[in-house]
């Protein structure tokens, strides 16, 4: 227990580090770039030396670095400052729209393991006979369709066509979006609303399905392969030499040991999922941090595309530190006793 | 009736789209009760006979005739479920590899309870007959046990743990495939003791499949001698040993350096086993051509096991001249020179830090080494795993930083401004395990003169010519220079290894466990090998081992390590004669006798 409170804190630690890193990298870029916050703040008709007052007044004159340290001293205090285009508080759009992500990506995240884990079983147990050539061409394709094509696919198919699921929002018009936490699903949980818990399941349905088909292959990939090289060890023979049922030994020896490397894979892989969320939410007009994104650099609303980047990297960071706790729990080897 | 019968077994594999048998027609009788010692050396087919008992064999591989009975029901023909009914239950299995035979991710106790679920104890009477049976395998604290995981017990601990899970089931048959090789010495006597104390106790009838003849010889009741997937040899253990049939069987009896007795020199067999695509091609005895009594007609049919004594065959036409076949006369070694030592050290300790920022602690893996070895000195080091003997190897050739004393190399020690150039040029290492020690992308003349490389003056020709030279000194053809090292066998990448440290012509060679898991008659062409090098490079060697008869063959002088210390050191056969510490006496009670006839101390005591 100890050592997986010192891993964690240990993970806080460098984590902030790597968002200072990360953060000061993501400012000076920004403020490289040709667009002056300033005058996009004033009305067009603003004349110079209004433009350069503003300027001033918005700190923009000072040295990168004070910039930057003046920034960082406000983040800490929760302040990420005001979005130049919707003149709001970021601090406020974040909250309004991270949760959806999230919920979003988790969903996409626990069917791509399914569908991954399911696949992975499958391709093991086809191994050497005719349908594995199959399977194996199956898994390929997947891995080969990104998930915005999925994505539309969908849309085409399910929405348009048999007009079966929903494909814009989180919630048809005419329910009230409840604000308690944030992530819808909950809320209406906790509302006992389970005609709103459903709408807002369905409307969640093709973007998460599309996001996890599109990470679900290297899942199955790696599960296999960890399953034939865990078949080769020897408490596998022992298990069938103390005649074990095979079903047994897959299920509580075998998946055991092949879900850790399956396992820190997902980890990494929730990375790029939470990052493949801003295109899916753009097809799906889902209001997430994704479209927050997309609308801020077509604004070229600097305060809210820093904000967002540090969002992605805040989020990306602590699923990794719960993956790394998480595989301590489940690999006795690295308990320090 | 026995209860376990082989009658013409018959197991071939696939292989090159032909069928080659992998065992031919074999027989034998087990009784209730009984011992029956399998020997031979690696890939005789030894470890397929266990297979076969559960029909676990692997992909390719399938009885092709013949009849295995078990308890009056033939195991070939039986339905599989029913055959998985006997397993754990009727028949049960100690493995080679106990730390990998049980499940890393599992508690001791979930797998114990798994196996007395599936054997039919209920869940109420699981845990007392746990510590019923870790009481049975004398393994204290049982019930701390429970809650571990294997990577926490030791080697023995698991390996106790696995013969309780063996003998939960009171079963009729147990097959213990090399219970003991990857175990310390001292463990295994103790390991063999308690599988021959459980059998009484069960009246268990135990297939014991092993290299180690003199232990064979101790245990067994009968033995079975496997060469090439065929019996050669099958008989009451002490009648194979002391009159033994085949040549084969006497050959790797003299293959093995005696533990008492004069020195003697070892047979060592030419070549090796032909590899399982050649069986199909052999003609008449598979090891005519290693015999040496071998005559013309041995080519012509393959002999049957003919009677050679009361219930003793053998597959020899010539078993009458067996007993003829003796050990070459020992070559005296050149007598150590007694002037300044090559290699002087003293003081010697190394701490490790363990733990992490907080917990810190400091393990003294060798404390207060000091020994001088001189030229042409061969020095034996002795000891278990963790007695420190790797870490003084590692710290004389300067892969670890000495924590205190002092090591000096032809009369340089570190504060010599040219010290470690110094070591470099004199001192060179034969790391234990040749698969993982040679760079299998290079080919062997690149591996061998890998020293020229790094002094960089050497162009590939010049290294070409030093390679031949070095692969002839070392006993290996001339074309092998230009094969990767997986193209060769465990013995050959063996001599690669070694002539890559005598490449550089080294004062000094440290040797650590370069015999260990290569068959004794591989190990004796090796130990032949390097008393050859003796004699003709006059150079110094400390040599590591477990295996005391080795080191008795070849040192002339041991230390004797225990827990990081030297306990006792002085020469070889005067050490062993006559020994005065008790860790000492212990390491020699571990190693079955010479003779089969003798009273193993380890095994009784």
């Amino acid at each position: 227990m100890t050592s997986i409170l010192s891993l964690i804190a240990r993970r806080i630690f460098v984590s902030v580090a790597i968002l200072v890193i990360v953060s000061a990298l993501l400012f000076c870029i920004l403020r490289r770039l040709p667009v002056d916050p300033a005058a996009m703040s004033l009305p067009p008709n603003a004349t110079l030396a209004e433009i350069e007052a503003k300027r001033h007044e918005m700190g923009l004159d000072l040295p990168l670095f004070r910039q930057y340290l003046i920034w960082l001293g406000q983040v800490a205090y929760g302040d990420l400052g005001i979005s130049i285009h919707f003149r709001r508080g970021v601090a406020g759009l974040i909250t309004s729209t991270l949760p959806a992500t999230i919920e979003l990506a988790v969903l996409a995240m626990l069917i791509a393991g399914a569908l991954g884990i399911a696949g992975g079983l499958f391709m093991f147990h086809v191994r050497g006979t005719a349908r594995e050539a199959v399977a194996d061409a199956g898994s390929i394709a997947l891995l080969s369709l990104p998930e915005f094509l999925w994505g539309l696919f969908f849309i085409l198919l399910f929405g348009v066509a048999l007009e079966l699921l929903p494909f814009t929002g989180r919630l048809s018009s005419g329910f009230e979006r409840p604000v308690i936490t944030g992530f819808l699903l909950l809320d209406t949980l906790l509302m006992r609303r389970l005609d709103m818990f459903w709408d807002a399941l369905k409307h969640m349905i093709l973007p998460s399905l599309a996001l996890g088909l599109a990470f679900s292959p290297t899942i199955m990939r790696v599960l296999r392969s960890s399953l034939i090289d865990v078949y080769q060890e020897d408490y596998i023979h022992q298990a069938r030499l103390r005649g074990l049922s095979e079903r047994r030994i897959l299920v509580h020896h075998a998946l055991k040991n092949a879900i850790l490397p399956t396992l820190s894979l997902m980890g990494v892989q929730f990375g790029f999922l939470f990052g493949g969320t801003l295109l899916i939410e753009v097809i799906y007009s889902y209001p997430g941090l994704g479209n927050l994104m997309v609308d801020a650099v077509r604004n070229a609303d600097l305060p809210i595309i820093q904000a967002v980047g540090l969002a992605y990297c805040v989020v990306v960071l602590a699923i990794n530190t719960v993956v790394d706790a998480l595989y301590v729990v489940l690999n006795p080897k690295l308990r320090v006793t | 009736m026995g209860l376990l019968v082989a009658r013409d077994l018959t197991v071939s594999a696939s292989l090159d789209g032909g069928r080659v048998p992998v065992i031919r027609d074999l027989s034998f009788t087990l009784k209730a009760g009984k011992m029956l010692g399998l020997v031979g050396e690696s890939g005789a087919g030894k470890s397929m006979v266990g297979r076969t008992v559960a029909q676990l064999l692997p992909s390719g591989f399938a009885v092709s005739g013949g009849s295995l009975v078990f308890s009056e029901a033939n195991l070939v023909t039986m339905e599989p479920e029913a055959r998985r009914a006997l397993l754990g239950r009727e028949i049960a299995f100690i493995p080679q590899e106990p730390l990998s035979a049980l499940n890393p991710v599992l508690t001791i106790r979930t797998q114990f309870d798994e196996h007395l679920a599936r054997i039919g104890v209920a869940a109420g009477d699981r845990r007392p007959r746990m510590l019923e049976l870790f009481d049975a395998v004398h393994l204290p604290h049982a019930a701390d046990l429970l809650r571990r995981y294997p990577h926490q017990l030791s080697g023995g601990m698991c390996q106790r743990v696995l013969i309780a899970f063996a003998f939960a089931s009171k079963p009729k048959l147990v097959i213990a495939d090399e219970p003991t090789t990857a175990l310390d010495v001292t463990i295994q006597a103790r390991i063999v003791r308690l599988i021959a104390e459980m059998q009484e106790r069960e009246n268990t009838a135990v297939v014991f499949i092993t290299h180690d003849l003199r232990l064979a010889a101790q245990v067994c009741d009968d033995i079975l001698v496997l060469y090439a997937g065929r019996a050669v040899e099958y008989g009451p253990a002490r009648q194979v040993f002391a009159t033994s049939g085949h040549p084969y069987t006497r050959c790797l009896q003299l293959a093995n350096p005696a533990m008492s007795g004069k020195r003697r020199g070892l047979y060592a067999l030419p070549e090796r086993m032909p590899g399982l695509r050649a069986w199909n091609g052999i003609k008449g005895c598979a090891f005519a051509p290693r015999c040496p009594n071998v005559i013309e007609d041995c080519t012509r049919a393959m002999p049957p096991l003919v009677e050679v004594g009361p219930n003793h065959a053998a597959a020899c036409i010539r078993a009458d001249k067996t007993a003829r076949i003796a050990a070459p006369a020992l070559v005296p070694a050149a007598e150590p020179r007694q002037t300044a030592p090559v290699l002087e050290v003293s003081g010697l300790g190394k701490r490790f830090v363990a733990g992490g920022l907080l917990r810190r602690s400091e393990v003294a893996a060798l404390s207060d080494v000091g020994f001088s070895l001189h030229e042409n000195e061969f020095i034996g080091i002795v000891g278990e795993s963790g007695s420190g003997k790797s870490t003084l190897a590692r710290l004389i050739v300067g892969l670890e930083t000495p924590s205190q004393g002092r090591i000096a190399i032809a009369g340089h020690d570190a504060s010599h401004p040219d010290f470690d150039e110094h070591r470099r040029r004199h001192v060179q290492m034969v790391f234990q395990d040749p698969q993982s020690a040679l760079n299998p992308r290079r080919r062997v003349a690149s591996i061998v003169t890998q020293p020229l490389e790094a002094a960089g003056v050497a162009t590939w020709e010049e290294r070409l010519a030093r390679a031949d030279l070095l692969l002839g000194e070392i006993g290996l053809p001339p074309e092998a220079a230009m094969r990767f090292p997986q193209q060769l066998s465990g013995g050959q990448r063996q001599r690669v290894n070694i002539a890559r440290a005598l490449c550089a012509v080294p004062r000094i060679l440290i040797a650590d466990e370069i015999v260990s898991g290569l068959d004794v008659s591989v190990q004796a062409q090796l130990l032949n090998l390097l008393a050859a090098l003796r004699r003709e490079r006059q150079f110094s060697m400390l040599f590591i081992s477990h295996d005391l008869s080795v080191v008795r063959h070849l040192c002339d002088r041991v230390l004797v390590m225990y827990r990081g210390e030297v306990v006792e050191s002085g020469p070889t056969e005067q050490v062993f004669a006559a020994p005065a510490h008790e860790y000492t006496r212990m390491l020699l009670a571990a190693v079955p006798p010479d003779d089969p006839a003798e009273v193993w101390q380890g095994l009784h005591a």
